[in-house]
């Protein structure tokens, strides 16, 4: 009897493993289907029908970028009246606040929000839910301090308003300072499968694509109605993708709308970073599964992408319990297809990085890309994949615990940015190689 | 920042003071590269069926090998000679990688008996895979070296 649970509980978790895998394939035939063809130029159109957009910029002791950003916000291509650039200073202990202040007195665009102690400091969701009080855009896009998005990012991402059933919107993320080291590298690669390929997809096929937190943004009215972001989740982007979606409106996912990001830097980082990222992650999963099951808003398609979506981080988890299963049932009697269940198992383990994009989808998004060496490091994905099961198993055990004791308050941990990306940006007169 | 740091070679992102866009590749997909290609894997596919000496898992490995590249980088730009010559290197690869490998299997179940079968059910699959990523991998290079001319 004990064998044959065993056996049976292997083959749901192969099968869910497999599953993922075919997602992620016809994800990549999906943009492959579509690279053949011709994109159109956005341009600025009427000026007298152009949105007024409202940007938030929260920042917690982000001196060492900051100052880069706001210069890149004094350089958009947007009309500087139609934009109002509100930088949400959350008790910053550093000189944050003093540098946004500065920027604010030269340019009028810039507002500066200053949080006291009592108020700020409690995450990202807070402070943006600070700055939300004070917008007069009718688009509200956020952006982190630690990006550096290219010059018509507000119209490449406004656009897409003009469709009404477009409720928010989402521009890519590439990384910044890539040739830092391995983990950086490494985070490119797997930016490069979960935006180029995974975001692009899911928009193509009319699924769900992310709000990943930052270089998107919404329409002010229905974030108002949403009543903001909630602060009690760790991953605020994804419960309120949810949120969008639930309430019958739709996100774009615009990937000429690109925006260079600063990655972490050291395995210390990345493991912090990611912690809150598949605790939250999980948190919505609890949160949305059954609303998203239960919703006439969203079609058989997007209700399956959506349960995809949700329990996308608990995927390392169970790959780890089906290894664990595996050693019991090789000595109690390995069934005759427990290797090859065993070898699908293990082809998928490439399946679960990053966005959990498998290696095939990043090799192909790295080419499309038009990049030639990336490929070389993909084979190192899968020590990525296994450094995330002790993140994600941790993430769900400290969840599981804290659901049961009643304290679901978990403090913001706040991923720290050296500023190294500067460099590539200060890099005026010499055009690097692209590899 | 020292300059040395601004001037290494291999900085990826293209970025200048104005950030260049990523490289968007115009694809002409071409059908017949993948019906051909297809026709190519299933030769190589029942080749690898009167192998002796192939666990099913590496039958397995080197099927979801051909079905992989040839769904997945004949649609790329870059000649066909290419693709067959890189799918047909794939496999010699992955067979001599399997054959070698079980071979090694024999050798040291020689000496460590039944306790070795346990360790090979867990490690084999992702020895099998190390080739199947490097070459996937590599191939890409190839074909994205090819299409820009380097």
């Amino acid at each position: 009897m004990i064998i044959e649970i065993l056996e049976a509980l292997f083959l749901v978790l192969t099968g869910l493993m497999i599953s993922y895998l075919v997602r992620h394939y016809i994800f990549t035939l999906a943009v492959l289907k579509d690279a053949g063809k011709k994109k159109e130029a956005v341009s600025l159109g009427n000026r007298a029908r152009l949105p007024h957009v409202s940007i938030l910029i929260p920042a917690f002791n982000e001196e060492l970028v900051i100052g880069r950003l706001l210069q890149r916000m004094c350089e958009l291509t947007y009309p500087v009246d139609r934009l109002q650039i509100l930088v949400i200073d959350d008790a910053s202990t550093d000189s944050t606040g003093k540098i946004a202040e500065e920027f604010s007195k030269l340019h009028s665009q810039i507002e500066v929000l200053h949080r006291s102690e009592d108020e700020g400091r409690r995450g990202k969701a807070s402070a943006l839910n600070a700055g939300l009080n004070f917008v007069k855009g009718e688009i509200v896009l956020c952006f982190d301090a630690d990006y550096y998005p290219q010059r018509d990012i507000v119209e490449q991402l406004a656009k897409e308003f003009e469709d009404p059933r477009v409720g928010a919107v989402q521009g890519r993320v590439t990384v910044l300072n890539e040739p830092e080291n391995i983990v950086t590298r490494l985070v490119a690669l797997e930016r490069i499968g979960g935006y180029r390929i995974d975001q692009q997809a899911r928009d193509r096929l009319g699924l769900i694509p992310q709000f990943g937190g930052t270089v998107g943004g919404f329409r002010r009215d229905l974030l108002k109605s949403l009543g903001g972001w909630d602060e009690s989740i760790l991953a605020e982007d994804t419960d309120i993708t949810f949120r969008v979606y639930l309430s019958g409106y739709k996100i774009r996912y615009v990937n000429e709308a690109e925006c260079y990001e600063e990655a972490v830097e050291s395995w210390r980082a990345y493991w912090k970073q990611r912690y809150r990222w598949a605790r939250g992650h999980m948190q919505c999963a609890f949160k949305h599964v059954f609303q998203v099951l239960k919703s006439k808003n969203l079609r058989f398609r997007e209700r399956l992408d959506a349960l995809f979506l949700l329990n996308v981080y608990f995927m390392p988890v169970f790959v780890l319990f089906s290894w664990l299963i595996s050693i019991p049932l090789l000595f109690l009697g390995p069934p005759p297809w427990l290797s090859l269940g065993w070898a699908a198992g293990v082809f998928s383990i490439y399946s679960f990085v990053g966005n959990f994009a498998p290696f095939f989808e990043v090799g192909i998004g790295a080419y499309l890309d038009g990049r030639t060496r990336a490929h070389w490091l993909v084979s190192l994905l899968v020590f990525t994949f296994l450094y995330n099961i002790p993140i994600c198993t941790k993430a769900l055990v400290d969840l599981l615990i804290s659901k049961a004791s009643g304290r679901n308050s978990v403090p913001w941990d706040k991923t720290i940015h050296s500023g190294n990306g500067n460099s590539y940006i200060t890099n005026q007169n010499k055009i690097p190689k692209r590899y | 920042m020292s300059e040395k740091r601004r001037e290494r070679p291999d900085c990826v992102g293209g970025l200048t003071y104005e950030p260049i866009a990523m490289g968007d590749q115009k694809l002409e997909l071409r059908s017949s590269h993948i019906v051909l290609g297809f026709l190519v894997a299933a030769v190589f596919s029942c080749a690898i069926l009167f192998l002796h000496d192939v666990s099913n898992e590496s039958v397995f490995m080197l099927t979801a090998f051909n079905f992989l590249f040839v769904s997945l980088t004949f649609p790329l730009n870059g000649s066909l000679a290419t693709k067959v010559l890189l799918l047909s290197i794939g496999n010699i690869v992955g067979v001599l990688w399997v054959l070698l490998f079980s071979m090694f299997i024999r050798t040291v179940a020689n000496y460590l008996g039944a306790a070795f079968n346990a360790l090979y059910l867990i490690l084999g699959p992702f020895v099998n895979l190390v080739w199947i990523v490097t070459f996937f991998s590599l191939s890409l290079t190839v074909l994205a070296n090819a299409k820009t001319g380097k």
